[in-house]
């Protein structure tokens, strides 16, 4: 285990009680809405040590004054991205997708006229995962998909990540979760066979082709001005990253990007009531969703 | 239909000619326009105005529609600045909770502007503006609010204005603080809350 020194000795790693936790999980859950519960101890507090041995802090008490009141934000944008977990793959929190083909398109739909076009949004894209996971949900499982014209548009700030999107090679890992008739379907070994391919699979170019890629940043408004009429937007575990202002900025800019009755959904640990009061809450039997008013 | 081709244009509205002009003036020329997503767009362009602070602000006591509010005071707060803050410290005594609460928010992300007024709001003859200084307070980035806060339990006459200064005290207080807790719980001995919120304030300092 590390430990810090100090002047020549060891000193040993800092300990945090229980009211430390109690203290830091009230402040963490009021500044980005994710709720630590005791049993997560173990969690918690190996990254609190941490975050106190890379400070230089004294103990807990003198690291959480420092981040507290540190006045540019950076030992808490630190914090949560240790205290977040950061993994994308094929259907990562499906719920939400089952929620956009059992309620949330019936609504949209409602509104269209036949033939009509439904825009839906993926902020970010990061490798296309979820960009591509709501084409499969959309072909696969929305029984009115021939009834209208859909647009997946999808962004991200990460030039790369849009690259490795577009070429649409996914590991293992990455398609776990897909049903296994999905995964036939829509990808192809990489190599000459599965077992030749290493484990990687390439997505079919027609889902490739099906999704809009562009480059933005969220809390330009250069950038989002060219984004209207959005149906529904997915900007799952992104926000939770933002200061507060940028959360409140980039809410603001969505809500104008999305036409009345537009839906968000966020990542599960995210709320819009901490970012931004434009937004209603709507609950779902398989989702709770946010809704731009009517 | 069906999923629609991506073409390089697909979705996205080409920004040609902007409808309306984008100059300073122009934009809070149509703060004031009948289209609410007008005053919307104009609210978040002068973002990057400085010289539009003063109507940005003076725009919210009249603004009716809280999409345009919203807007207004998330660019107040990207703008920053004493300007800013000296527009939005008479909010604090607005009878519209939303507008003080807006206000606070702004307020408390803009340090280094607000702290020369600080003192002369928790001194202020109105016990509300005294408890939205102290909620303004529990939001602020500022290694001297523990000492701002034990101030208030020193002195602060009335106990609700003490009650909202124990419940920021109980997160962001020290043990150089303790003695102005106990200082509290003696000034307001028949008073429950008081009591209560001290101990908890104790306990979370971890002070013996």
């Amino acid at each position: 285990m590390n430990t810090g020194t100090k002047q020549g000795r060891v000193l040993a790693p800092p300990v945090i009680s229980d009211v430390d936790f109690q203290k830091f999980a009230e402040f963490f859950h009021r500044k980005t809405g994710i709720h630590f519960e005791p049993s997560k101890r173990y969690f918690v507090d190996k990254r609190l040590v941490e975050r106190i041995q890379a400070t230089g802090a004294e103990n807990f008490r003198a690291w959480f004054v420092a981040l507290r009141f540190g006045t540019d934000g950076a030992e808490l944008q630190q914090l949560v991205n240790v205290m977040t977990v950061n993994e994308t793959y094929f259907f990562r929190e499906s719920y939400q997708f089952d929620c956009m083909v059992n309620h949330m398109l019936g609504e949209v739909a409602a509104r269209k006229r036949p033939g009509g076009r439904i825009r839906i949004w993926s902020i970010p894209s990061s490798t296309g995962e979820e960009p591509y996971s709501i084409a499969i949900y959309l072909l696969e499982r929305w029984a009115l998909i021939e009834k209208y014209e859909v647009e997946i548009l999808s962004s991200d700030i990460d030039t790369q990540v849009l690259q490795a999107a577009q070429r649409g090679i996914y590991s293992a890992r990455s398609v776990a979760q897909l049903p296994q008739p999905y995964l036939k379907k829509y990808f192809t070994p990489c190599g000459k066979s599965e077992s030749e391919s290493g484990g990687e699979w390439r997505i079919s170019r027609e889902l490739v082709e099906s999704v809009a890629f562009s480059h933005i940043n969220l809390t330009d408004p250069a950038d989002t001005r060219r984004f209207r009429d959005i149906d529904i937007v997915f900007c799952r575990n992104l926000l939770i990253y933002f200061d507060d202002l940028s959360r409140r900025v980039a809410a603001e800019a969505m809500f104008d990007t999305m036409a009345p009755g537009g839906f968000i959904c966020l990542g599960h640990s995210e709320s819009m009531s901490r970012m931004s009061s434009l937004f209603t809450m709507r609950r779902f039997p398989d989702a709770m969703v946010y809704q731009r008013p009517l | 239909m069906a999923l629609k081709k991506a073409t390089d244009s697909t979705g996205l509205r080409p920004v040609e000619d902007r409808d309306y002009t984008r100059d300073t003036d122009g934009l809070v020329a149509q703060l004031n326009d009948a289209d609410i997503s007008v005053r919307r767009w104009a609210a978040r362009d002068l973002a990057a105005h400085p010289r539009a602070a003063a109507a940005l602000c003076a725009r919210l006591a009249q603004e009716s529609d809280a999409s345009v509010r919203a807007v207004l005071f998330s660019s107040a707060a990207r703008l920053g600045g004493s300007g800013v803050v000296n527009a939005l410290l008479p909010l604090l005594r607005s009878e519209d909770a939303g507008l003080r609460n807006g206000a606070i928010e702004v307020l408390a992300g803009l340090p280094d502007a607000v702290t020369p007024h600080i003192d002369r709001l928790l001194k202020d003859t109105d016990s509300d503006v005294r408890i939205f200084a102290v909620n303004l307070l529990g939001n602020l980035q500022h290694a001297q609010v523990p000492q701002w806060l034990a101030q208030v339990l020193l002195h602060e006459p009335a106990v609700n204005v003490v009650g909202a200064a124990l419940e920021v005290l109980a997160e962001v207080g020290t043990p150089e603080t303790l003695p102005a807790l106990r200082s509290a719980a003696q000034r307001f001995a028949d008073d429950a809350y008081i009591g209560f919120a001290v101990d908890l304030a104790i306990v979370r300092i971890g002070a013996p």
